[in-house]
């Protein structure tokens, strides 16, 4: 029990390391591409041409193997932040300012993305691109929370400042997202009652179900791939001048 | 410390006296949004009542964005944050003390001002009393994101406070806008009250730590 925890202890400290880190993500990333893009590719392509079409939507429904998971994502890549954000008050770790850094972008184009594929996918079942529901506006907010991010950082010229002052934002911003989605509920039950289920059925066939969890899974690699890239990019913008990069 | 926060009290009052454009300009700007509307939308007295709640209630949040530039802005130019921040004094009541001066200069003001909307957009005089109760219990929140944001944003463009603050906000423009509707609809709206009283509670010591911790950021 104990040996565990000191190579978990170890492990984060490593991980706070930023040599450590260009090492091993230079090694990692060609497998985390290959995964990704067999995961994404089989889970699309099963998806697109080989699940068996909604008898209510048709094949518009099929959209739904990029709408879900650039949702799920985009809200998994803001919790991640959140923790980054923690750790980057506390212990000052660079890595963790690093890695906000370089997520906020990505976060940002998820859900950019589910922002239009929902609307695209809206058009055709509901006859409108756009509707004032509870969950379309929530998403609405995180995009612009993590625009703000990405602003804030860019407003900072000396990088350790900026790591802490977009950490404080990803914290309140991580306090207020759960107020800002009850009160968005309470607002649209007072205002207009939904008239259009968003929630997807959970009585959905398993013949659509596993490209869906496969094309998820994918779409989380590919965060993880880009996520590993952009920070080796920064931390090689950041450390081009230290001793152990010029050496690599 | 209490002394301390009396002076500095003292101090923030002198200061916005004699800067009458940090409390005129928000005045302004919301006579000036409020009488857009009818201009923009309709004069028909139907229409306006019933959009009044939630007009008031956005061109107050856009009158106080003008004044978050000047909560901290000046102390940082010349210089008297930096002393405050080496000195061994509690930085929390220069903080608490800022944002309520600010909050009693820039939206006091405008809240004392918002009684007139039951001449200008018709609203039923019956609700404005839930209308400015709404008000007084939802802008100190606003206030603190204000002062987060000025404290984030200090030295840099100002474009970044409004962008920071109103995503925030939008909780405290839903409550208080339900509370004057669901009042209009003959239902009680304490429940939103209360709501706002709560998130005021719960972020009042988590924004003024986090302000202390962005001003920091500018002297490291």
């Amino acid at each position: 029990m104990n040996k565990t925890f000191n190579n978990l202890k170890t492990f984060y400290h490593k991980l706070g390391s930023s040599p450590w880190f260009y090492k091993i993500s230079g090694i990692t990333i060609p497998y985390v591409a290959l995964f990704s893009f067999l995961f994404l590719s089989i889970g699309i392509v099963w998806g697109v041409f080989f699940s068996p079409t909604d008898f209510k939507q048709g094949d518009v429904y099929r959209i739904i193997y990029m709408h879900v998971p650039a949702a799920s994502v985009s809200q998994a890549i803001y919790y991640t932040m959140t923790v980054a954000a923690v750790v980057s008050m506390i212990w000052r770790m660079k890595m963790a300012g690093i890695f906000i850094k370089s997520m906020a972008p990505i976060g940002a184009s998820f859900t950019f993305l589910a922002l239009i594929s929902g609307s695209i996918w809206g058009q055709p079942t509901w006859g409108t691109w756009w509707i004032w529901d509870a969950r379309l506006t929530s998403t609405l907010v995180l995009f612009i929370f993590y625009i703000a991010i990405i602003s804030l950082y860019s407003s900072f010229s000396e990088k350790k400042s900026a790591d802490q002052a977009v950490s404080i934002l990803t914290l309140v911003g991580a306090v207020n997202l759960p107020i800002i989605k009850k009160s968005v509920d309470w607002w649209n039950t007072l205002h207009q009652p939904a008239s259009i289920k968003f929630t997807q059925s959970s009585s959905i066939s398993p013949e659509m179900l596993y490209p869906l969890i496969i094309s998820i899974f994918g779409f989380y690699l590919v965060v993880l791939l880009s996520g590993l890239m952009a920070m080796r990019a920064e931390i090689a913008k950041r450390e081009i001048n230290k001793e152990w990069f010029k050496n690599y | 410390m209490t002394n301390l926060a009396k002076r500095i009290f003292y101090k923030e009052l002198v200061s916005y006296r004699k800067r009458s454009s940090t409390y005129l300009s928000p005045i302004v700007f919301f006579l000036i949004t409020i009488a857009l509307y009818p201009l923009a939308l309709s004069n028909d007295p139907a229409d306006l009542s019933f959009l009044a709640p939630g007009i008031t209630w956005i061109c107050v949040l856009l009158s106080t964005l003008l004044s978050i530039q000047n909560i901290f802005n000046e102390d940082f130019e010349d210089g008297s944050l930096d002393i405050f921040f080496s000195l061994r004094v509690s930085t929390l009541s220069l903080v608490i003390v800022k944002i309520l001066v600010n909050w009693i200069f820039s939206s006091l003001p405008i809240i004392i001002l918002s009684s007139t909307v039951v001449f200008l957009l018709f609203l039923p005089s019956e609700s404005l009393v839930i209308l400015l109760t709404s008000l007084l219990i939802g802008t100190p929140v606003i206030s603190l994101f204000g002062a987060l944001a000025g404290a984030l944003s200090l030295g840099k463009s100002s474009i970044l406070g409004p962008a920071i603050v109103l995503p925030l906000s939008l909780p405290i423009l839903i409550l208080g806008t339900s509370a004057v509707s669901s009042f209009l609809n003959g239902e009680n709206p304490s429940f939103y009250f209360l709501m706002m009283l709560a998130i005021f509670i719960f972020l009042l010591p988590l924004i003024c730590y986090a302000c202390i911790g962005a001003l920091r950021l500018h002297y490291e």
